[in-house]
């Protein structure tokens, strides 16, 4: 018993980071229509960026936002560079450009940074607390994280519901044609989309690098576990995509704890599996079927 | 003052409007009538930017709009409202509403919501609740709503009547026509059924496949209302009759 608690304690911080990534995703998915496979290929380019930042300032807030403000960039770039002109002859042939820019962005990393894996220490305590006799396996650090994802999530969800560009973004995602005809300037809502999902990326990339180690490939085990956690939510919906991204961060928690941590991805791809074959929908999606 | 002018769409190889004029005066409502596939909704499409004329001008207060985004076209002061109820259900009936002018400023919004709650009762007691909630009419009202909410000049209702309940359509009809006596609005409204159209209508053409086959005046007789687009006197249903293949 109290190994389960361990894993899920363990489990936790990992979950919330997968959650922003799903996030990201669905943030994508909404505004164009698109999996965007390169949303972590993105993140491990500003995690580079917020670690020379931090090395070259020592500051690991200020690496923080230089990476949030880089997200924002290389997602309009890439919305701008490569999925507008693509898009616009195809829409499958957009997804498997994100491919190739996922390709593109982790040549380029290991051409600037090198291949080598690097350590991305935590700016605060990442040894687990103690209390009543014991170590528990959670840490500072893990706390840090999820009070950043606590905070980056409420703020999103203000945004979405309160503001009226969150409002704009919401019906540019519903229903294009009704957005435009009330005056909503729908392109530029794709591109705020792109922004957004690239900020949280940043920030989700950022906050998981002191769990593993930074290489410019390291991050593309998390594309399997934020997709399955979006695909689950249902694609378009920011409730899933947290919630399944928490879950999946338990499951693969559990899954390495009582087995071996390199099942995780089977795992995950099993229950995007059986979701698939009996909810293909997604469990909070908008829409009542998805063609699969 | 919505004029068009010469107006032909095509989609691909099919002609789907041919070299329609028509102007949209303020204050009145003007009929578009025809039966299915006579080129209405492409006519109130194109009005809003959502489909491209192959030739024609659509003029708008003595400006050239032809060929605007619907993004542009919305703000100098034409609404559509879209065949089928286009509300958003995902939202709220509120935030339907303040989808519609965010350009324009707060007190301008803050105006037109208190007058849509005003028009529309049943939009303010549901203002919170979903869009899905609401029953067809009450969607088409928030379609209107939502229309209104952008401060037009020129309404274009495309059969705001579908599928809905003869009353309920008399009830939305009467209020726009109410609309464009009180406020000057101009309402172009598309229908399939003549007689529903010509009841608030003062002018207005037939369309066949894609082109003008009358223009005019409606006549009224005292003893049945009937319409004379410049032909022979008939009943509506029979000048509806007499143009569908």
């Amino acid at each position: 018993m109290i190994d389960f608690i361990d894993y899920l304690l363990g489990g936790v911080s990992s979950g919330a980071i997968i959650a922003l990534m799903a996030l990201a995703l669905v943030l994508v998915w909404r505004s164009t229509r698109v999996v965007n496979f390169a949303q972590l290929g993105q993140a491990m380019f500003t995690t580079y960026v917020a670690l020379t930042v931090r090395d070259l300032t020592g500051s690991w807030v200020l690496g923080l936002l230089v990476a949030m403000v880089a997200g924002l960039v290389v997602g309009v770039i890439v919305h701008f560079l490569v999925i507008r002109p693509v898009k616009r002859l195809d829409t499958s042939g957009a997804i498997i450009a994100t491919f190739g820019v996922l390709i593109a962005l982790e040549a380029l990393a290991a051409m600037v940074w090198g291949g080598d894996p690097e350590a991305f220490p935590p700016p605060i305590d990442n040894a687990g607390f103690e209390l009543f006799g014991r170590i528990w396996p959670f840490s500072p650090y893990d706390l840090l994280v999820l009070f950043s994802v606590v905070i980056l999530v409420l703020a999103l969800s203000v945004v979405f519901t309160r503001t009226n560009v969150g409002l704009a973004m919401r019906a540019s995602a519903f229903n294009p044609e009704v957005a435009r005809l009330s005056g909503v300037r729908v392109n530029r809502m794709l591109v705020l989309g792109w922004a957004i999902a690239g900020l949280v990326g940043a920030v989700a990339g950022v906050l998981v690098a002191p769990l593993s180690t930074l290489s410019p490939t390291s991050f593309d085990i998390f594309l399997v576990f934020a997709f399955t956690a979006a695909v689950i939510g249902g694609l378009d919906s920011l409730v899933g995509a947290v919630a399944f991204g928490i879950g999946t961060g338990l499951v693969i928690a559990l899954v390495s704890g009582y087995s071996d941590s390199s099942n995780a991805p089977l795992v995950a791809l099993a229950l995007l599996i059986l979701n698939l074959l009996f909810k293909p929908e997604g469990v909070f999606s908008h829409h009542k079927a998805r063609a699969v | 003052m919505l004029k068009i002018e010469g107006l032909s769409v095509s989609y691909g190889a099919v002609e789907a409007l041919k070299d329609v004029s028509l102007d949209a005066p303020p204050g009145r409502v003007t009929a578009v009538i025809g039966a299915n596939g006579a080129g209405k909704s492409t006519l109130m499409r194109t009005l809003a930017g959502l489909e491209k004329p192959k030739s024609g001008r659509i003029v708008f207060n003595d400006q050239d709009i032809t060929g605007g985004k619907p993004e542009d076209i919305v703000r100098q002061g034409i609404a559509l409202v879209p065949e089928g109820r286009s509300t958003i259900p995902d939202l709220t009936v509120e935030e339907n509403l303040k989808l519609g002018g965010m350009w324009r400023t707060h007190a301008q919004r803050g105006t037109s919501l208190t007058r849509v709650y005003g028009l529309f009762p049943v939009l303010g007691e549901r203002r919170h609740l979903g869009a899905d909630t609401l029953s067809g009419g009450e969607r088409q009202q928030l379609a209107i709503g939502r229309a209104l909410m952008t401060g037009p000049q020129t309404l274009l209702l495309d059969e705001p009547s579908l599928g809905l309940a003869p009353l309920i359509v008399t009830q939305i009809l009467e209020l726009v026509s109410q609309m464009a006596r009180d406020s000057g609005l101009a309402v172009l409204l598309v229908e399939q059924n003549a007689a529903t159209a010509l009841r608030v209508a003062k002018t207005g053409i037939v369309l066949n496949l894609g082109e003008i086959v009358r223009a005019g005046r409606p006549m009224r007789s005292h003893k049945t209302r009937s319409c004379d687009m410049h032909t022979s006197a008939t009943d509506p249903l029979e000048a509806q009759r007499g143009i569908a293949p």
